[in-house]
């Protein structure tokens, strides 16, 4: 597929649909907006960058750049790192759409908000905190303030209660998507204009979800209606910590099993093991040694239960609960180390800061050494420390620190499982060895039948969508009808 | 670009988050003094005068980083665009205290404008025309040079002129010499007042702040160099102001690679240990009584120390999970030094605006931003007034010239009814010293 590099000409095109304060070509301004790191790892900078404030704009940005066949990639907050930027050169447009900022209706009676794509977790967080206290937005627990709730849930992300309610994606009930052959489509129950949002399937057959985790590949999405959910005021974190992977698996799915009950006030199940603690630091300024994290209080591996309850009553009857079945557990055939199993006691300030939304807690793991990159797999919730297990050997073997962390979505059903590779990003045999790494895992992985989360276009994709050959078939023809010209995040995922 | 070339792996350690948009990044549920003029005081709240004022990605912190990045991997040239994305960036290191990798944003902002410059790109005129005055004239302002300290003589200062024996002395900086006299004049009489046996060195160049900011080390250095054969001989340095006072305790010794010879003090920070230890007490004065004052802290005395601290303790540290706990004990008594002596001065009343301390909204002045680009300036310091209004301020008072230039500036302009005093000015305008 070739593309145009944007010239002049279209550069004026732009400024006239969107003004000359919102187009631009300067060469210092779109590099401002490359990213290679979090995620992608390749990227390049656009030609012009853009920055719309009306759907109106975007649908006429798009007609026009089909027809040219300039490549396009949005980008809302811009934190899925090098996701976001374009992939090949020509960069073409993106379109920086954080000028669409409002928050345009919050409806507590149907537990639904309409946003815009540019709305920050930050800003979502401290307007419903200042108008709507009761009720909270479902952001993801460790994602920056700067990242937007719309780009997260598109992504299929991890929030605060997608261990209690389900995938992130879940959270959407309708949307309105520009599309590149010049329609803007609403989809859900506001296919039918009088509709509220208030049921995402809309009309059948669900158009929708074709977009969920189209990483920009199809369309803009211009307006959401998600979920929000009630914020109680009785909160806590109860920890448990054990020795090993199969043990913090195990347990853990003792609980989501329950599947009612203290599995729903369970919002956020996530655990990990102790390098996760280490990695926030530079590596030359801390121990290495487990023994150092031991003496302050951390296990080898442990999950932290995040209980959200309406009264204190239930918060403490969860806190026992989950106590009970840990005990249980550690008297189990199936428990394999029962004396690491221990409660840890967390200190009041602790509990405040691992409850704060939205938190800084994932953006250190850069301190380490210089750059980090999540690379993310779902699974069975039963495979997740077959996966831990794997996936940390190939750290290891590769001189990399084995940092996991792994959560639970909807009670136990699936893990999102995310090693975070602490790398040197100013050295190129870094880069390499990170490939190779995931070159080894990606191969192991697909044979296991695990899916990766946020698929790069060079191992994760093509290795995937390899063994899927009738779905990327189909696929493509779905991109097709959307983007005829293939303009929209070429080269993302493995659509042209 | 070997400064930068320094920085890579620091530099590096930027992920493109963006937690440096917002104040108080890691405080998302932080009480507030809620919505004024359509901002919500509350949370975290957008950071950057910079990206605040632009829009574009180039123009926040995030954005700045990635241009040096990409400057370094030769996917970007220095030239004009580049030049003019980099100078308009405060200097004020809001984004450097939100960053949880501890990337030393304004250090790689500084090197990047000198690579810039050094890269043949030219400077913008009123940099240009700037640096032409210092190099002939020792200040960025065009006063005569013989012509510094024409202010003593009006004010019957003579006595303090190069005074033989003074241990310690008073550096007055370019601000107050030529512009800012009240600040210059107040702060001689209360030291007069307190009997402090100090000096004036009436040879004193510019501290070479600005040139620092913009990316001219070359005249900085020379400027610095002077300064420090100048002042060689006392114990101690005094200063009233925020930008010269981080000029010589925090530049000259990364400059020069070895400590000081002597102590630098701001004055606030003398006249609060005097009130903590009782040996000054202060009086009511009746046109004071019932007013509300605010203060906001210049980031040259506020923020730089705080991350100039920080990055010692780090180097420093062997373990850090532990020493960086050290930094809030430091920073607490830090930041209350001015406000000890605000919460003396009986009558008033004191309110704090919302961004405070490591978080305090920049007056916009700083990083050659006042000189090059006027209208910004001026309108970040209208945000910092407006800041002020939201809680109820009838005064403002600071410790910086500069800042108090173009917030005095702002108010006027933007009739925002606030006037601006340094702490010190406050003090000796309104005869507060109780005797
Ligand atoms: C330190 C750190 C911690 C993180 N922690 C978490 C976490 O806890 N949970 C979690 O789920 N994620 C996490 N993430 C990942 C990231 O924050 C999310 O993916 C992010 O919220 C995405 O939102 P965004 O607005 O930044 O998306 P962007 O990066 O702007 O976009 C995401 C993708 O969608 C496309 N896109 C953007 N806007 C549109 C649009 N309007 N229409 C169509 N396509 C679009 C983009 O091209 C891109 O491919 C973390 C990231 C970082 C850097
Ligand atoms: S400077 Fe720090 S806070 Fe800002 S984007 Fe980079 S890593 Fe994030
Ligand atoms: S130093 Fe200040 S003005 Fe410059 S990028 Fe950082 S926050 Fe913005």
């Amino acid at each position: 597929m070739s593309y145009k590099k944007p010239d002049n000409k279209d550069l004026e095109a732009m400024i006239g649909i969107v003004g000359k304060n919102y187009a631009t070509a300067n060469d210092a301004i779109c590099a401002s907006y490359l990213s290679k790191s979090v995620m992608g790892l390749e990227s390049q900078i656009p030609d012009i960058v853009i920055r719309p404030k009306y759907p109106e704009e975007i649908r006429k940005i798009l007609v026009y750049c089909s027809q040219e066949k300039i490549p396009v990639s949005p980008i809302s907050g811009g934190l899925s790192g090098g996701f976001a930027c374009p992939l090949i050169r020509p960069g073409g447009v993106v379109l920086d759409l954080s000028r669409m900022d409002r928050i345009i209706e919050i409806d507590t009676e149907n537990r639904i908000a309409i946003i815009e794509p540019g709305v920050t977790l930050g800003q979502l967080w401290a307007y419903m905190h200042k108008h709507t206290p009761e009720y909270c937005p479902p952001i993801p627990d460790g994602a920056p303030p700067s990242s937007t709730v719309m780009g997260d849930a598109i992504d299929r992300g991890f929030s605060l209660v997608t261990s209690s309610m389900g995938p992130q994606g879940d959270i959407f009930m309708a949307a309105e998507v520009v599309i590149p052959r010049g329609d803007i489509l609403y989809t859900g129950s506001w296919a039918l204009p009088t509709a509220k949002p208030f049921y995402k399937y809309g009309i059948g057959p669900d158009l929708w979800s074709t977009l969920m985790g189209s990483q920009g590949t199809m369309g803009v999405i211009t307006k959401v209606a998600i979920k929000i959910f009630p914020h109680p005021e009785h909160k806590t974190v109860v920890v448990w910590g054990m020795s090993n992977p199969q043990d913090m698996q195990n347990l853990t799915w003792q609980i989501g099993n329950q599947e009612f009950g203290i599995a729903h006030h369970c919002v956020m199940v996530q655990g990990g093991n102790y390098p996760l603690v280490m990695t926030r630091w530079p590596k030359e300024k801390v121990p290495h040694d487990y023994e150092f994290y031991k003496e302050i209080g951390f296990s080898r591996w442990w999950m932290n239960f995040e209980v959200w309850a309406q009264t204190q009553e239930e918060l403490e009857y969860t806190e026992k609960r989950i106590d009970e079945f840990a005990k249980k557990f550690m008297e189990s055939k199936e428990c394999k180390d029962p004396k690491a199993i221990i409660k840890q006691e967390l200190h009041p300030k602790q509990i405040a800061s691992r409850l704060k939304k939205p938190n800084k807690i994932a953006i250190p793991y850069g301190y380490w050494e210089a750059g980090f990159l999540f690379i993310t797999w779902y699974t069975p919730w039963k495979d997740c420390a077959e996966f831990a297990e794997m996936y940390n050997k190939v750290l290891e073997d590769h001189g990399i620190a084995p940092v996991m962390w792994i959560a639970s979505i909807e009670r136990c059903r699936q893990a999102i499982c995310m090693p975070i590779i602490c790398f040197d990003s100013t050295k190129q045999e870094d880069f390499e060895k990170v490939q190779e790494i995931n070159r080894i895992t990606t191969e192991y992985s697909i044979k296991r039948g695990w899916l990766n989360y946020r698929p790069d276009p060079y191992i994760h994709a093509p290795m995937m969508y390899s063994q899927a050959g009738t779905y990327l078939k189909y696929l493509r023809e779905v991109k097709k009808m959307f983007d005829p010209n293939f303009i929209m995040h070429p080269g993302r995922l493995m659509l042209p | 670009m070997e400064r930068l070339e320094v920085m890579k792996k620091e530099l590096y350690r930027c992920i493109h988050c963006k937690a440096c948009k917002f104040t108080y990044s890691g405080d998302p549920s932080r009480e507030g003094v809620g919505e004024y003029k359509g901002v919500l005081y509350e949370g975290m709240v957008p950071s950057c005068p910079s990206g605040l004022e632009y829009g574009w990605e180039s123009f926040w912190n995030a954005g700045r980083m990635w241009i040096a990045r990409c400057i370094m991997e030769g996917d970007l040239e220095f030239s004009e665009n580049v030049r003019d994305t980099i100078m308009q960036c405060i200097t004020c290191g809001m984004c450097e205290v939100q960053c949880e990798n501890k990337v030393p944003t304004v250090d790689i902002i500084e090197s990047l404008r000198a690579a810039c410059y050094f890269s043949g790109v030219p400077l913008i005129e009123k940099h240009e025309l700037v640096s032409k005055l210092v190099v002939e004239r020792n200040n960025p302002y065009g006063g005569d040079k013989d012509k510094r300290f024409e202010w003593v003589k009006e004010n019957g200062l003579e006595e303090y002129l190069d005074k033989k024996g003074a241990k310690i002395a008073y550096y007055v900086g370019c601000t107050a010499s030529y512009r800012q006299i009240n600040i210059a004049v107040a702060t001689c009489k209360i030291f007069k007042r307190l009997g402090i046996d100090f000096a004036l060195v009436t040879k004193e160049v510019c501290c070479g702040s600005p040139f620092f900011r913009i990316g001219r080390t070359d005249i900085s250095q020379d400027l610095m160099n002077t300064n420090l054969e100048l002042f060689k001989k006392y114990e101690m340095v005094l200063f009233s102001c925020a930008g010269c006072y981080r000029t010589f305790t925090v530049d000259y010794p990364k400059w020069i690679k070895k400590e000081l010879p002597f102590k630098t003090n701001h004055a606030f920070e003398l006249i609060s240990d005097m009130v903590k230890d009782g040996k000054i007490k202060f009086k009511e004065n009746p046109e004071l009584k019932g007013k509300v004052v605010t203060y906001h802290d210049p980031c040259h005395t506020g923020r730089h120390f705080y991350i100039d601290t920080q990055r010692k303790i780090i180097d420093e540290s062997k373990n850090l999970i532990f020493d960086l706990r050290k930094l809030n004990k430091w920073k607490e008594e830090w930041f209350e030094k001015p406000r000890i002596i605000i919460r003396a001065l009986p009558g008033v009343k004191f309110n704090e605006m919302y961004r405070i301390h490591e978080n305090s909204f920049c007056c916009g002045a700083g990083g050659g931003v006042r000189a090059g680009y006027p209208d910004f300036s001026l309108k970040t310091s209208s945000l910092r007034l407006d800041e002020a209004e939201a809680v109820g301020a009838d005064f403002m008072l600071t410790e910086c010239p500069f800042c108090w230039r173009n917030l005095d500036d702002a108010n006027t302009m933007y009739n925002h009814g606030i006037p601006v005093y340094g702490i010190l000015e406050l003090i000796d305008k309104y005869d507060l010293i109780a005797d």
